[in-house]
């Protein structure tokens, strides 16, 4: 059967679940009779993918939405808009929501488990998924673990919930399969990314990463598509030809070596081009800092500055003193210690790295690392200047950007770091053209007493304590992002984790786990494990369907949100940059007997008594700040703090923080609701760190000492504890990360061919599937289109590859990995390096219950590990590339 | 109309927001995107082509409609009366660009459970039994809007607007990136110009 004919039979077998429903159209709340004849338009704010920042209009006539499209009118996306998007009324009138509360009358749970659903009353829900939280918090309130994810990203009081409730363990289920942010905090001080400056970039690399095609990220888009008209030359290093390759240059890689290949580079640059930014190297960087026999600074007697050498003087000096001249390069003898300049050290453990020695794991021939390198250090004008708004700055209009293809597996962080080092050696961080941060713009690059830009979000390293307080075991990965599979190994492996508490509980709101990380079963038999699991749910996922009870939540074109513009992921440009902003979502009728989660979240801590007062979920909501914006972001700032002692509405509340936001200039909701957003331009230049700290006024990180350090104390507080990491033998295995030098580690999956893997699985988000906000492969709309497709829902491998295995297009394959196995269509394309097997998006498992579209497709995470040894040490991503073998089906019987 | 192949990333986003506008029941689109893989390993690469109707100068559709269904406005739009629209599918078969679509029975995106109350109302003046086709959004134009394919396209790579003004932004990108049309063999003079990518 062709996915057609597949896609057909599911829309007909849809009509199978309709009982489990109830005669569900019929239920849907009748339109307000006073909306008949009337035609009216709301403001909308579009949550179809994780950046959710797309200004829509909502056009309803009779009560009925009968349009969604982008706003012309309104930044950032002046009335474009994606599939996604466009798709959203569907995601509203979509039968498979959950519709009234609900709780389960059959204890035993599965994905094909029929709970027998009892509707019950808003009361009766609340009061039961109160009385079971209540019993956890009473014998420990760590036992609760929330899980957020992409399916909710509009709630306020999630973690004001969990702080008041007393756990910490607050967890998304989206982030440890992109791992992405602990070298741009090291680096560059900055969150969640580093981005490419399209307003000006010449020349760009991008790997495992997306500037807006592969998933129809609109901003993005916007920006690709200019700068490709505008001549940008660029080169994506990728095993798939993808939608943004096609646009440029395509380097095939062999899956999961991108380390190899950016060594390869930097071996390059450092010992056969050797033009390098020189000026940003002395002035910027600690390239030049002493470093001893033991690889610690140098460090001045008595000032304990870290040391560099004058070469006019012929001595060290702090580095903070008056130089003449300074050393990148030399051996010195001070204090009776040899000791070397840190650029030398890095160029000595980069001089193995040969192209030639990359290519064996990479396949890149070595002439295009040559050239591709050559071409970066020609593009980036070393020496050249720009000036905005009458500051001039250095101006290298080249980028090195590397994301979750590339991190996500062990030696995945020093693969970025490696990449920063490529940037840095030409002198394009955080100034036009060039590699920039997209977090909050203001002063935050400032230095530490070392000199060096001060660690911010992931790279502050959580404390270490033993036995660990966080399910997420954060002690042992100190920069960890999120940890769902840390959190599944705590709960089926309490002992090995040296967990002194037991997981009880689960509190789902919008994070799903079992379908977005890896090892399905193993997630579904740790969700039995737990006592009591609540889900504020939109649809029956998997956490849903496993739950004991149902608090039925909004879809997003329902859900009333003010949030604040952040920087775009994938790059920026003009059209956005110095935009700060605060945008509408005007709600439209609700159809069932649903609610905000966050009116859920108030009435749960009212019930369990943590709703008010001091320690209550209105003081830590007083308290809370924007993780990413900080200051510029929306918080309850000075007078429009919430009164402890008395019930806010949700308007109330966003009314509080709009008037508190520091560029709102006194206006509220009711001045919010006039156009749908409130915007203020800064000046162009403030949107460059640089501008902030410029000449020597900060040090980038070029020897990465603070991960060294954080090395350091993990192994003395191991080796006190006389433990290692959780579930891994050998220490080393993780603490040979955090080496202050990168270096080449051989991944999890990488010798995967001697048991007989010979290939690497790879994923990737697409056009209509980007996060699974709103249910995305549920949506009918969007599944016309997908399942039409060539390379959407399939299993893709090169036309060599099938032909050596004797696989033919279009029959039904297995792929295995050691942790998962699962089974699609075969799709043979030219768009894949022969060792790669492709599985786009995010299809398939899904539960007895759900949207039949949820179960068609390839799981790709199936094939994926919540084994620790498949895991980055530094930041615990897990690897996106398993080894993997491709058999026909027939093979497999 | 120009669509700009150079810019267009394939992510259907016209087509998705056509569906949106007309509520075109399953199985009936009045835009698709081709998808097709270009060269061989390491030199391949992904290509698209958005598919509208053409609105021909010399429609192959309006030539075989035995009922005048089909007409020219003066502007050059090919539009359908469905009123007048017997079924007989003459247009879908002549049409070389696949752009027609007759409906045998209006299904339901959720099947069995009914209509949603979108479709209701965007159904009701949509008839079982005939003939449809993009209309470059007539009732958008008329209100001074672009058709939802062009304002939604985030890749901004479509154009539309008057090909008998010389000046206009859509002749001036024709002359200067020799925009090609579409099976130019048939003569049916398509009104939509590719900038060959």
């Amino acid at each position: 059967m062709g996915k057609k004919e597949l896609y057909g039979r599911i829309v007909k077998e849809m009509g199978a679940l309709r009982p489990l429903f109830g005669e569900a159209p019929n239920r849907w709340k009748k339109v307000d009779p006073s909306s008949i004849g009337e035609k009216k338009t709301l403001f909308g704010l579009c949550r179809a993918c994780m950046q959710g920042d797309c200004a829509t209009l909502v056009h309803m006539e009779d009560g009925i939405v009968v349009r969604v499209e982008g706003n012309p009118d309104a930044p950032p996306n002046w009335g474009t808009l994606c599939p996604k998007g466009n798709a959203e009324i569907m995601a509203l009138y979509n039968p498979y929501r959950i519709k009234t509360p609900m709780i389960r009358t059959n204890p035993e749970k599965g994905l094909d488990v029929d709970p027998m659903w009892k509707e019950v009353t808003w009361d009766e829900a609340l009061d039961y998924a109160a009385e079971g939280l209540r019993k956890i918090r009473e014998k420990d309130p760590r036992g609760l673990i929330i899980c957020k994810g992409w399916g909710q990203r509009d709630t306020i009081m999630r973690k004001p919930f969990g702080q008041a409730f007393g756990t910490p363990n607050e967890t998304g289920s989206h982030g440890a399969l992109c791992t992405v942010h602990f070298p741009t905090g090291l680096v560059q001080s900055g969150h969640p990314v580093a981005i490419v400056d399209l307003e000006y970039c010449q020349y760009h690399i991008t790997l495992g990463r997306s500037l807006g095609p592969n998933f129809s990220s609109v901003p993005g888009m916007r920006r690709f598509a200019r700068a490709i008209a505008r001549g940008m030359k660029l080169i994506v290093v990728d095993p798939r030809s993808s939608y943004e390759a096609s646009k440029g240059e395509w380097v095939p890689i062999r899956p999961g070596t991108d380390l190899a290949f950016l060594l390869s580079m930097a071996h390059v640059m450092l010992h056969e081009i050797k033009v390098f930014d020189v000026w940003f190297l002395k002035n910027r960087t600690n390239a030049p800092y002493l470093i001893d026999e033991k690889g610690e600074y140098i460090r001045d007697p008595e000032t304990k500055k870290p040391m560099m050498w004058d070469t006019v003087e012929n001595r060290a000096k702090p580095y903070n003193g008056e130089f003449k001249d300074i050393a990148l390069s030399g051996t010195y003898n001070i204090q009776g210690m040899l000791c070397k300049t840190a650029f030398d050290l890095i160029k000595e453990e980069f001089e193995k790295y040969t192209p030639e020695w990359a290519e064996k794991i990479t396949t890149v021939p070595p002439e295009t690392v040559r050239r591709l390198a050559r071409e970066f250090v020609e593009h980036a004008r070393i020496g050249s200047t720009i000036e905005i708004d009458g500051f001039t700055f250095p101006f290298r209009p080249v980028s090195l950007n590397v994301e979750r293809n590339v991190t996500n597996r062990r030696g995945g962080t020093y693969a970025d770091l490696v990449g920063k080092i490529i940037n840095m050696l030409v002198g394009n961080i955080e100034v036009p053209g060039g590699c920039l941060s997209c977090g909050f713009r203001g002063p935050i690059m400032g230095p530490t007493d070392e000199g060096t830009t001060t660690p911010r979000y992931e790279a502050v390293p959580r404390p270490f304590t033993f036995p660990p307080e966080h399910a997420t075991l954060q002690e042992f990965y100190p920069h960890q992002h999120t940890a769902p599979h840390l959190v599944l190994n705590a709960i089926l492996y309490p002992e090995k984790c040296y967990l002194p508490y037991r997981v009880e509980g689960w509190l789902s709101v919008g994070g799903n786990p079992i379908r977005q990380n890896a090892q399905p079963e193993k997630y579904v038999e740790g969700f039995k494990k737990l006592s009591f699991v609540v889900s504020i749910a939109f649809h029956m996922d998997e956490p849903a369907i496993l739950s004991d009870v149902l608090l039925p939540e909004h879809s997003a074109l329902e859900r009333l949100r003010v949030a604040s513009f952040h920087v775009q992921h994938q790059s920026i440009d003009n059209e956005v940059s110095g935009l700060k902003m605060i945008q509408l979502r005007e709600p439209v009728p609700t159809l069932f007997n649903t609610r905000n989660a966050d009116d859920i979240f108030m009435d749960l801590a009212e019930r369990l008594g943590i709703l008010y007062g001091e320690g209550g979920l209105y003081d830590y909501l007083n308290q809370d700040e924007d993780f990413v914006e900080k200051s510029d972001g929306l918080s309850l700032n000075g007078e429009w703090k919430l009164d402890l002692n008395r019930r806010y509405t949700l308007e109330e509340i966003f009314d509080r923080q709009i008037k508190g936001w520091p560029y709102s200039g006194g206006k509220g909701l009711k001045e919010l609701r006039e156009k749908g957003y409130i915007e203020y331009w800064k000046p162009k230049k403030e949107f460059y760190l640089y501008y902030y700290f410029p000449d020597n006024k900060t040090r980038h990180p070029m020897y990465f000492m603070e991960l060294k350090r954080v090395g350091d104390r993990l192994r003395t507080n191991l080796l006190e504890h006389n433990i290692s990491f959780p579930m891994i033998e050998d220490m080393d295995y993780v603490l040979n990360l955090y080496r202050p030098i990168p270096h080449w580690v051989e991944s999890s999956e990488f010798r995967g061919p001697e048991e007989g893997y010979d290939l690497w699985a790879i994923n990737w988000k697409t056009p209509y599937f980007a996060c699974d906000s709103s249910n995305l492969t549920g949506n009918p709309w969007l599944a016309e289109v997908y399942t039409k497709d060539p390379w959407e829902s399939v299993i893709l491998i090169n036309p060599a590859t099938a032909l050596r295995k004797g696989l033919k297009d279009g029959q039904m394959v297995v792929v295995e990995s050691r942790y998962g196995r699962i089974e699609g269509r075969l799709k043979v394309s030219e768009l894949f390096h022969p060792d790669a097997v492709g599985i786009g998006g995010g299809y398939g498992l899904g539960t007895c219950q759900s949207n039949p579209l949820n179960r068609m497709g390839p799981n790709f995470n199936a094939l994926l590990s919540i084994d620790p040894i498949t895991y980055d040490g530094v930041s615990a991503g897990q690897d996106t590339a398993p080894a993997v073998r491709v058999y026909g089906k027939e093979e497999a019987r | 109309m120009v669509i700009d192949l150079k810019r267009c990333a394939g992510c259907n986003s016209c087509t998705i927001a056509c569906k949106a506008e007309k509520g075109t029941p399953p199985g009936v689109g009045y835009h698709r995107v081709e998808k097709y893989e270009v060269g061989r390993y390491p030199a391949a690469r992904m290509g698209f082509r958005p598919i509208p109707c053409m609105h021909c100068k010399e429609p192959a559709c309006l030539e075989v409609c035995p009922t005048g269904a089909t007409y020219k406005r003066y502007d050059g739009l090919v539009l359908v009366d469905h009123n007048r629209c017997m079924g007989c599918r003459y247009c879908v078969l002549a049409c070389p660009y696949g752009a027609r679509h007759f409906i045998r029975r209006i299904e339901n995106y959720y099947g069995h459970f009914g209509r949603t109350p979108y479709e209701i109302l965007k159904q009701k003046n949509l008839d079982e039994g005939i003939a449809v086709k993009c209309d470059f959004c007539v009732e958008r134009l008329e209100r001074g809007r672009l058709p939802a394919c062009v304002e939604t396209c985030p890749a901004q790579a479509r154009y539309f607007g008057d090909l008998d003004d010389p000046k206009s932004e859509v002749s001036n990108l024709i002359a200067k990136e020799h925009a090609r049309k579409l099976k130019e063999e048939f003569g049916t003079e398509p009104s939509v110009y590719y900038i060959e990518g």
